[in-house]
């Protein structure tokens, strides 16, 4: 696993940003993932000195200013995500694929749900089951960078 | 960004074996602070709605963009559209632009009756409303949320507030306006209201956005004259919306023994997802002293017969009337 530049942090972030703004429509609404926490959670789980709480919050402002939601639903939902990632970040190196993959599930679970105590604080009605499609998609984004960016754990060794 | 912080609040630790900086503790209780600090802001006194606007406006580039690759496909999906369907599309066109002229020459001929009445008993003249023409752009980024995104915003002339009808009826109402969009919050929203009428029997009563595509006629009697399927129209008491637009159909009426109310369900008749195309109505003048009695138009852009007396302040939002 060699370092990585910031900068490739802040492009696929942007990158994510700009899936983000795409115009879905329909099924592609309910389906379509979290991309920002995604890409977020590998690069935190990756190299948390330089992708870590703050960038979390960072680019949870954003997706809020960009959505049009109430400003900082996403960043502190994202800020308490990440800071769970963040926690047990040093013991992945222990972790096989499978708890990684576990790890994540809990994890992109948790920004959900955050976000949606949030939204019935706020008065919104409740969503329903759809309200979780994205963490399944989410996790597919997630093993998708994985195979992009390289794998996060360490390589089995016999 | 942050590096300045973290480095300030480093010296109070002790030496990590990693070099981490801050703990993520502190780091989680600084923004989450800050994020319901930010929160509490947007939602109780809207002192960011310029921040809002000044990031809109620069995340627009990004946002046509985003829409590009959409945008082609459906102009070229326009582009090959068969001839027979042009063909069939334009002789029913133009089939309803006949109806509608036969219509407007009795319309031109009430209105001009109706101004001269009014001018008798000293009354107001109804305004014809300046309509704007939008397109919808997408239906917002949260698919929770009863928002559709229109390509009309500041630059346009669109204030907040601003009503928003289709060719069936009424859509909703302008709520943020940035530089090139606006946000269009529908009827069906919990955060709406909206005065109406039964077109049957002119009762007046307030339609409260209930969700799931419904609106709610709350604190009527149990025993209230209404049907299933009767129409909802605007009162116009508002001065927001002109009186007379469709809003909805009565679909369900339950009565609950234990409650002195009925419940009545409707659904909007406006069809948001059906068609792109919307008018965005201007804000009815308050200044009285202005208006002349003006000849109607004998060409009104669409299908409103006439708009009651504006008495009430431009500002107010139908939900203010609880």
């Amino acid at each position: 696993m060699q370092p990585v530049s910031r900068w490739i942090i802040y492009l696929t972030l942007l990158v994510a940003l700009l899936c983000h703004l795409f115009p879905w429509e329909g099924r592609g609404i309910i389906l379509r993932p979290v991309f920002m926490f995604a890409v977020l959670l590998y690069w935190l789980l990756r190299s948390p000195h330089l992708c870590n709480v703050g960038t979390a919050w960072v680019s949870g402002l954003l997706v809020d200013l960009a959505t049009g939601s109430l400003l900082g639903q996403h960043a502190l939902s994202f800020t308490l995500a990440a800071y769970a990632g963040v926690t047990y970040q040093r013991r992945l190196v222990l972790f096989n694929a499978w708890h990684l993959t576990g790890y994540v599930f809990l994890l992109i679970l948790l920004e959900r749900v955050v976000l949606l105590l949030l939204k019935l604080f706020a008065g919104n009605e409740n969503p329903g089951w759809h309200y979780f499609w994205p963490v399944v998609t989410g996790m597919m984004l997630w093993q998708a960078m994985l195979f992009v960016f390289g794998a996060i754990t360490k390589p089995k060794t016999r | 960004m942050l590096k300045g912080v973290h480095q300030k609040l480093e010296p109070q630790q002790t030496p990590a074996f990693f070099v981490r900086g801050a703990s993520p503790f502190s780091r989680l209780m600084l923004y989450s602070a800050l994020s319901i600090i930010i929160m509490a802001a947007d939602a109780r006194f809207s002192y960011l709605s310029s921040v809002r606007h000044a990031v809109i406006g620069a995340l627009h580039p990004l946002e046509v963009l985003a829409n590009a690759p959409s945008n082609w496909v459906r102009d070229t999906k326009r582009y090959f559209t068969a001839h027979h369907q042009l063909v069939q599309e334009n002789y029913l066109l133009k089939q309803q632009a006949f109806e509608h002229r036969v219509m407007l020459q009795r319309l031109s001929a009430i209105q001009a009756e109706n101004v001269h009445l009014r001018s008798l008993l000293n009354g107001n003249i109804p305004i014809q409303p300046k309509v704007i023409l939008g397109e919808i752009s997408h239906t917002g980024r949260d698919p929770f949320s009863n928002v559709v995104i229109v390509n009309r915003g500041t630059k346009h002339g669109i204030k907040a507030g601003q009503a928003v009808v289709d060719a069936k009826g009424v859509i909703g109402q302008v709520t943020r306006v940035y530089p090139f969009s606006s946000e269009v919050t529908l009827i069906t929203d919990k955060e709406l209201t909206i005065p109406i009428q039964i077109e049957r029997n002119q009762l007046r009563a307030i339609a409260f956005g209930a969700g799931n595509n419904t609106l709610d006629i709350p604190y009527l009697p149990a025993n209230v004259d209404i049907r299933v399927g009767d129409k909802l129209v605007t009162s116009g008491i508002d001065g927001i919306y002109p009186a007379g637009l469709a809003v909805a159909t009565v679909t369900s009426i339950l009565q609950n023994p234990e409650s002195p109310f009925a419940k009545i369900i409707s659904t909007p008749v406006a069809e948001v997802t059906n068609h792109l195309q919307l008018l965005l109505l201007a804000l009815p003048e308050v200044q009285e002293a202005d208006i002349k009695p003006v000849q109607p138009e004998p060409n009104p852009t669409e299908g409103k017969p006439d708009t009651k007396p504006v008495e009430k302040s431009k500002d107010k939002k139908p939900h203010a009337a609880r």
